[in-house]
């Protein structure tokens, strides 16, 4: 059909929104609550255009045929500034917090408040995230995401008029009701109303601390991150950069999360084949992502026997950090302070559960780890690219495909076929568990019997596959959309080919690494040498294995 | 309103759905909400919808402000009214009905029930369900989109439409929402050949010695309304609900849609608050825009953030703070929600501040000058 966009005829095709065409023809249209991948609440009123001379909420509104559709003039500049003076009756922008409502100020002409701030909320203060309703805009992408994404509910609307506000059921805390503390919310909250529980004082005063031995491993999908803070094209790899900064930052080493990866992959193979081989509980279910894990805990505890007993890759690496490395450096693990730098808000909680010791000290995300850059005033894009520190750094490019959906059954799978079977796998390779579908599953054949894998990233994609488990022997869960590199403590980002370019540059490090299958790591055999022995041992029970609870939802 | 004692439907049954959309378009039923929807076109919209099954929902959430006429229906004639909703679903070919009761009206559900029943046994239609829902107290939920919300166990706010709930509704389902009057008119335009399209129930009520329900044709001249409702001083204004606007009293106006309009008014189901001289029309504003700060949903950010606005600008001119300024940026901010706003109430919710602004200024002269003394 044809339409007029600001005068000039155009032809649309069918089904599409206003707002899709006007992005389509290169023209902005300024939005708030609209997310890419759901259905459209109309709800913030800021992306009012005219059509006929009407105005209509462009991302809700689907063209007549030869309609004229204005979305630059006075009317409608006027009626978005309006509703965001509404929304946001005092505005302030600091220029560290990048958040998207800040573009929004300038794209519609705010001036100074006109009217008075009524909202006088309680923070809401959890171990994991942190949500001050006095920001919050109410434009409910937290409310659509946590449900129909992640298919958790923790939170939703509750009052009327201008009480409306978001908050968890039964106005309890976000900490004492069934939230999977993933993140999600935060990265679509476009006000910094939600955000994570901050441990960069703590860390600051580790650091400041000459007594203090303060050590940092990093998460694999940071490094294809990280550089989005400071304006490097999404999907750059910065693992040198990431090392030397932390080195600046005052680190007194820094460590790869990899190598836990690569020991998490020894062990979690070694449980498969011993299930497999004694018709142990199947499928098994990986239990890398402290989100999955609570998710679990909260809806699904009859699973506990399914659940691998490995914790979770930084937790294991902590516990070596804090008896192999400090044994061999010569350091009393008392003076380490373990910081694990994470793409992740949920493993902030996981590090205070007290079934998993002392591990892991401090929890910083991406973003943190950005801002305590910033702080040091450290020139990010122009430090020189540093090795992770040797005695615990050296890492396989198995390790760092963690970082993406499908990554832990890939190679957990490379390392299981050698273990069993004494050959390695013939492709190394899995195109059938990787990319962006929600549920991915694939097959292989282990000494003549045929395995069925499968894996899920998102939360609603994780409760499908709950209910189809029996299909398969080995199951992957990761929370977040896209995986780790998707993980609710990464750079927020607008657009939605993001996840797609992070995980081609984990992939492109894992073709890059000369080292591709976890038990081929020196470090690996030579930890399992002197001081663990082999996988499953009663030493790796005791440091690298944990066990999970029932937690009540209400 | 008189009874249809089942005839209708049986008269119903032996035309045939579509006969029976013919003769209502042809009498010109319209719908008794507010909106005046020809019922005929909406039937036939949901009866042409390709769907595997339908839903028709009688709307007993009477929460407009001096609205009372759907109470005084479903207290004397209930019946009628089932009837009429059986009606509906024989002609949309639906097999489970709603109807959903204002909260407040809780007390009559006993009986209710009790009606319903009785009708749907000797209407003896196969499958046919009634279930009566209980509103739990919210305005908004009598707009249709949130209504069904509701029904559905959803928080009740207010949906975008497209999609119309006629074709798209209940579980994505076809479904048909009439008003009480409605649904017992249509009984009894499809039973009585002399039924007249023009009557109205007028809910009256304010300074008035006999406030209450009464039946008049559209055209009915104020003075006429006067008569019966005895106001004890001399009329200044009128309230059309919360949400139609204020206008002077005219006592050789006719009520018809158009004259309203006229004075910027909306008529929606001819509740009339009457006022006289002793009131201050700012303090009905007031009071009207205390119920939107309310009773608004919460969802759409106009609405939401506008009418406490609205309402703490009232405050401020009251308190004899306000200036002229305050003024326009009242009528900026009530144009503006109504332009801008998802549903019904926001579209209407400034309706009461642009027309007294404009029909009494002397009112809001008064507390303004109020303040420089």
């Amino acid at each position: 059909m044809k339409i007029r966009l600001n005068g000039n005829e155009i032809e649309v095709g069918g089904g599409k929104t206003l707002l899709d065409i006007c992005r389509e023809n290169g023209i902005s249209v300024p939005t708030l609550c609209h997310h890419a991948s759901l259905a459209p609440q109309a709800r913030c009123r800021v992306c009012l255009v005219e059509m006929d001379g009407k105005l209509v909420t462009s991302c809700s509104t689907k063209p007549r045929e030869g309609a004229s559709i204005i979305t630059n003039n006075e009317h409608v500049m006027k009626a978005r500034r309006l509703n965001m003076e509404l929304m946001v009756p005092q505005p302030s922008c600091r220029r560290e917090d990048d958040l998207e409502v800040c573009g929004i100020y300038e794209e519609v002409g705010m001036k100074g408040a006109r009217f008075a701030n009524i909202k006088e909320y309680k923070p809401d203060l959890g171990a994991a995230v942190i949500r001050d309703n006095n920001k919050c805009i109410n434009c409910g992408r937290c409310v659509q995401v946590c449900g129909e994404i992640q298919g958790v509910h923790a939170i939703d609307f509750a009052s009327r008029a201008h009480n409306e506000h978001v908050t968890p059921y039964f106005e309890k805390n976000l900490a004492s009701v069934a939230c999977i503390r993933c993140g999600q919310c935060i990265l679509n909250c476009p006000v910094g109303a939600i955000s994570e529980r901050s441990h960069i004082d703590e860390v600051l005063s580790a650091l400041a601390d000459k007594d203090r031995h303060v050590v940092a491993q990093v998460a694999p999908s940071i490094r294809a991150a990280l550089g989005e803070l400071f304006g490097m094209p999404t999907g750059t790899l910065v693992t040198g950069k990431t090392v030397s900064a932390l080195r600046r930052c005052g680190f007194a080493r820094v460590f790869d999360v990899d190598l836990g990866a690569d020991i998490t992959i020894m062990e979690e193979a070694s449980e498969l084949l011993r299930r497999l081989e004694n018709d142990g509980v199947l499928p098994m279910i990986t239990t890398c992502c402290p989100g999955w894990i609570l998710m679990m805990e909260f809806f699904y505890h009859d699973l506990i026997g399914n659940m691998s007993t490995c914790r979770s890759p930084h937790e294991m690496l902590g516990m070596l950090i804090k008896t192999y490395y400090a044994k061999k450096a010569g350091i009393d693990p008392k003076k380490i302070t373990v910081v694990s730098i994470m793409p992740c808000t949920a493993k902030k909680f996981e590090s205070t559960r007290p079934e998993l010791g002392s591990g892991v000290d401090f929890v910083l995300t991406t973003r943190e780890l950005g801002r305590l850059v910033k702080m040091k005033k450290i020139d990010f894009a122009s430090l020189p690219d540093e090795e992770f520190d040797p005695a615990l750094g050296i890492s396989t490019g198995a390790g760092v495909i963690f970082g993406a959906t499908g990554g832990v059954m890939e190679a957990a799978l490379r390392t299981a076929h050698f273990l069993a079977t004494g050959k390695e796998l013939g492709r190394l390779e899995m195109a059938e568990i990787r990319g962006m579908d929600g549920i991915k599953e694939g097959k292989i054949v282990l000494n003549g019997k045929e395995i069925r894998f499968a894996c899920a990233h998102g939360g609603a994609n994780m409760r499908k596959l709950v209910e189809r488990k029996d299909d398969y022997h080995f199951i992957e869960m990761m929370a977040c959309p896209g995986g780790c590199i998707g993980g609710g403590g990464q750079p927020i980002y607008r657009d939605p080919d993001t996840l797609r370019k992070r995980t081609e540059a984990l992939y492109f490090a894992d073709r890059a690494s000369k080292l591709r299958r976890s038990h081929e790591n020196p470090v690996v055999k030579q930890i399992y040498k002197e001081m663990l022995g082999k996988p499953l041992s009663e030493k790796a029970e005791e440091l690298l294995h944990t066990h999970y609870v029932k937690r009540d939802r209400f | 309103m008189r009874q249809t004692k089942m005839e209708a439907l049986e008269k119903a049954r032996s035309m045939g759905p579509e006969a029976v959309l013919e003769l209502l378009g042809r009498k010109g039923l319209e719908g008794r909400g507010g909106a005046a929807f020809p019922t005929a076109k909406k039937w036939r919209a949901s009866r042409d919808a390709p769907s595997d099954e339908r839903f028709v929902v009688c709307n007993a959430d009477e929460g407009e402000p001096g609205t009372f006429k759907d109470k005084f229906i479903l207290r004397h004639n209930a019946e009628t009214v089932v009837e009429g909703l059986l009606l509906a679903a024989y002609v949309v070919g639906a097999k489970r009905c709603f109807i959903y009761l204002r909260g407040e009206y809780d007390y009559l559900r006993p009986r209710l029930q009790e009606q319903a029943d009785s009708v749907l046994a000797r209407a003896g239609m196969d499958g046919v369900t009634i279930e009566i829902v209980r509103g739990a107290g919210a305005y908004i939920c009598g707009e249709a989109t949130a209504l069904l919300q509701s029904i559905q166990g959803f928080r009740g706010n207010a949906m975008q439409k497209p999609p119309n709930p006629t074709t798209c509704g209940l579980w994505g389902r076809p479904t048909v929402i009439n008003n009480v009057e409605t649904l017992a008119c249509a009984a009894q335009a499809v039973l009585f050949d002399d039924w007249d399209a023009n009557l109205r129930l007028f809910s009256i009520s304010g300074n008035v010695k006999n406030p209450g329900v009464y039946e008049f044709p559209l055209g009915v001249k104020m003075s006429t309304i006067m008569d019966v409702a005895r106001p004890a001083r001399r009329l200044k204004a009128m309230s059309f609900g919360c949400f139609g606007g204020i206008m002077p009293v005219d006592e050789g106006m006719a009520i018809t849609p158009e004259a309203i309009c006229m004075e910027k008014c909306h008529h929606g189901a001819y509740s009339i608050i009457l006022m006289d001289e002793t009131v201050n029309v700012v303090d009905i504003s007031y009071s009207i825009a205390k119920f939107y700060c309310y009773e608004s949903c919460g969802k759409c950010t106009p609405c939401r953030e506008g009418t406490v606005r609205m309402l703490n600008l009232l405050k401020k001119v009251r308190e004899g703070r306000g200036t002229k300024k305050d003024l326009q940026t009242l009528q900026e901010l009530a144009a503006h929600i109504q332009e801008t706003s998802l549903c019904g109430l926001g579209q209407t919710c400034g309706n009461h501040v642009l027309t007294s602004i404009e029909h009494f200024p002397g009112d809001y002269e008064y507390y303004l000058k109020k303040g420089k003394k």
